[in-house]
């Protein structure tokens, strides 16, 4: 047991490591010296490693998750839910709501406050490849989507402990919490699903490479992008799932937490219990 | 039909070919050869439906903006078009034309990948995608397909509710008042996915126990994970390049031969496999050449032009007959499609659609109401994903 825990947790974090250093790469790139990065032969392919390396992550971490849908309760729920969402987005693409605004994220921190985060990180990551393939979505960007909506929906038992500690499990208080962090996320989702193409915007380290750079540099730069073209388009997403989470939070848990009872039950041969 | 394995073997010749160059000449040539195939697919393709967004229009909105945001905020170049004042944050200093031009082949290569996308979605099948998800990932695979299968179900559950709670009355005024659709719509898709396990147990899937070998293959990766992180930090970090790569590749190598080894423990069977043609292997040896030529320094052949890079000061790149050559080879599925094919979602005998087209017609129609024509393709056309080629459950 000790041992599992260890590895899942090694998993987790080391992945998470190399996610968030992908993620932030091409700020370093112009501080690394020349012969760190790929030579000008292979200064395109930058966004190849990453690709590839985020790839390896999400193949890891998915293998991890996917140990908590070891049953057919969990497949059977996690496969509606997904549908649901699913759904949800479909309806987005066919009448898009302002800006960067989906209904999607809703559930994905919902579920995954309740259920736990490895359910939370499948039902993000899965939730976003469905319904790219129900709308013709799927993209460079969609490994990227997949990686930041689970890490989203892996992320929401961290509100657990705020909650506990505002004592607010069934009250507006634990939906201001949930309200906050899917707010949160609505942007920190934005710009990390920029990051995608961002190598390509930045080009190679030669254009940029100077004694002294500091990676502050590489920051402002994509701060003053992201001021430019996305932060309206976020602010949509930020406001939406605020509003999602007033108006639909305290019924949801409700329900979820009643569905989570009755989905927890485990079988067992009669002779285990005694009978 | 060409085999979805040679169409991704063609959408990674595609990409490798993208990011590899900057020359304008090859990056056009790339370019042109995913259009020609995303033209031909889609002419001789049934019922194709609607693209999300057209490449050209990606082009022209990524284009511009990946050219002027280059030139706003990089400054280094001897052509000075003009000077914007040193007084502006990041953006004051020379806009040279050596910045415009790298910032518009950098979109120029963004809107090929995205190109080389468009085309995969419109030839792949949904049944087919999902196919395609290695064993290893068993569990996902399976709820994908549940997923998928639940998306006409859950539409239709919708719909109902929406009827249920008109005839009592309910308007959608406001946020609140969707809450009366949504929750029975939660509510009622928890109840089926209840039923559902008790039926797929009661058919005897079950999850596997997690064996030795499996918690091997975790630690593995585990290793793996943490080799890949610290080789990478030394290569950029400590400058060990030769170190880190080494041990990335190990660790890369160790992830990815846990998950094939995780994979090949899973059964797995399928209803009618996709067959590999002499087309196919047409498709990916073309494909895998034209990538070859851009990856690996072949003796005898001057690549230099490959690598075309505007800097200090902007001269014509150089051009060479034989990678251009080459690069004709991503215009092999183009020459190999098959002269009809159907919709991209499913594909049926022909007498079978015209059924489908009279059933969605009468029943679908009426049920899904004002959903826009795309929408109601895909969902009056979900069902034929009811039985993708996915593992099954082992039994109890």
């Amino acid at each position: 047991m000790m041992r599992a825990a260890i590895t899942r947790w090694v998993i987790y974090l080391t992945s998470a490591s190399i996610g968030v250093i992908a993620f932030l790469y091409p700020f370093f790139l112009p501080m690394l010296p020349k012969e760190a990065v790929m030579g000008s032969a292979h200064a395109q392919d930058a966004p190849l490693l990453l690709t590839v390396l985020v790839g390896i992550c999400f193949a890891a971490l998915l293998v991890e998750a996917q140990a908590q849908a070891g049953s057919a309760k969990m497949i059977a729920l996690l496969g509606v839910l997904v549908s649901i969402n699913a759904l949800l987005r479909f309806v987005e693409v066919a009448a898009p709501g302002p800006g960067g605004f989906s209904p999607i994220f809703f559930l994905i921190a919902t579920t995954g406050y309740v259920m736990g985060g490895r359910f939370g990180f499948l039902m993000g990551a899965l939730t976003l490849f469905v319904s790219a393939l129900i709308t013709g979505g799927v993209g460079p960007w969609l490994p990227y989507q997949m990686f930041t909506a689970g890490w989203m929906g892996m992320s929401a038992p961290l509100c657990r402990p705020a909650v506990r500690v505002l004592r607010g499990e069934g009250t507006w208080r634990e939906v201001v919490v949930l309200a906050l962090f899917a707010g949160v996320w609505g942007l920190v989702y934005g710009a990390i699903m920029n990051l995608w193409f961002w190598p390509y915007a930045v080009g190679p380290q030669e254009q940029h490479w100077q004694p002294g750079m500091h990676w502050t540099d590489g920051v402002m730069r994509y701060a003053a992008f992201y001021l430019a073209t996305s932060l309206a388009w976020d602010a949509m997403r930020l406001a939406g799932n605020m509003l999602l989470m007033f108006a639909f939070a305290l019924p949801t848990l409700r329900v979820l937490r009643r569905f989570q009872q009755r989905f927890t039950f485990t079988y067992r041969p009669m002779e285990q219990v005694g009978i | 039909m060409i085999h979805p394995l040679a169409w991704l073997i063609w959408l990674a010749a595609e990409l490798a070919v993208l990011s590899a160059t900057r020359n304008p000449f090859y990056l056009a040539i790339a370019i042109a050869c995913a259009a020609v195939v995303l033209l031909c697919l889609r002419r001789r393709t049934v019922d194709a439906p609607p693209m999300p967004l057209s490449p050209l229009r990606f082009g022209l909105v990524v284009l511009p903006l990946a050219a002027l945001f280059n030139a706003l905020t990089v400054h280094i170049g001897r052509t000075v078009l003009l000077r914007l004042p040193a007084t502006l944050p990041l953006l004051g200093g020379p806009i040279t034309l050596e910045a415009l031009t790298f910032g518009a082949l950098n979109g120029l290569a963004l809107t090929g990948i995205y190109a080389a996308f468009v085309v995969l979605n419109g030839a792949v099948a949904v049944r087919a995608l999902v196919g395609l998800i290695p064993r290893a990932f068993f569990p996902v695979a399976v709820v994908t397909s549940i997923a998928l299968t639940f998306v006409p179900v859950t539409l239709r559950h919708w719909q109902q509710i929406r009827e249920a709670q008109a005839i009592r009355g309910h308007r959608i005024r406001g946020l609140r008042d969707w809450l009366p659709l949504f929750l029975p719509l939660l509510v009622g898709g928890l109840e089926h996915a209840f039923q559902l396990a008790e039926a797929m147990t009661a058919r005897g899937f079950a999850g596997a126990q997690e064996t030795a070998g499996a918690r091997r293959a975790r630690t593995l990766i585990a290793g793996g994970l943490l080799a890949l992180l610290f080789g990478w930090l030394l290569w950029l970090g400590w400058r060990q390049r030769t170190l880190g790569i080494t041990l990335m590749v190990l660790g890369g190598s160790a992830v990815v031969a846990s998950l094939w080894w995780l994979g090949r423990q899973r059964p797995r069977t399928t209803y009618r496999p996709t067959r590999w043609y002499p087309r196919d292997s047409a498709v990916a040896l073309a494909s895998g050449i034209a990538a070859a030529v851009f990856l690996v320094a072949w003796p005898g052949l001057d690549r230099s032009s490959i690598f075309f890079y505007p800097y200090p000061a902007l001269a014509a790149p150089g051009f060479n007959g034989w990678i251009a050559l080459a690069l004709g080879g991503l215009l092999a599925p183009a020459l190999l499609t098959a002269p009809t094919q159907r919709a991209w979602l499913f594909r049926r005998t022909p007498g079978e659609d015209e059924v489908l087209k009279r059933d969605a017609t009468v029943q679908e129609r009426s049920k899904v109401g004002s959903m826009p024509s795309h929408a109601l393709s895909v969902a009056v056309r979900q069902p034929d994903v009811e039985c993708p080629p996915v593992p099954t459950g082992e039994p109890q």
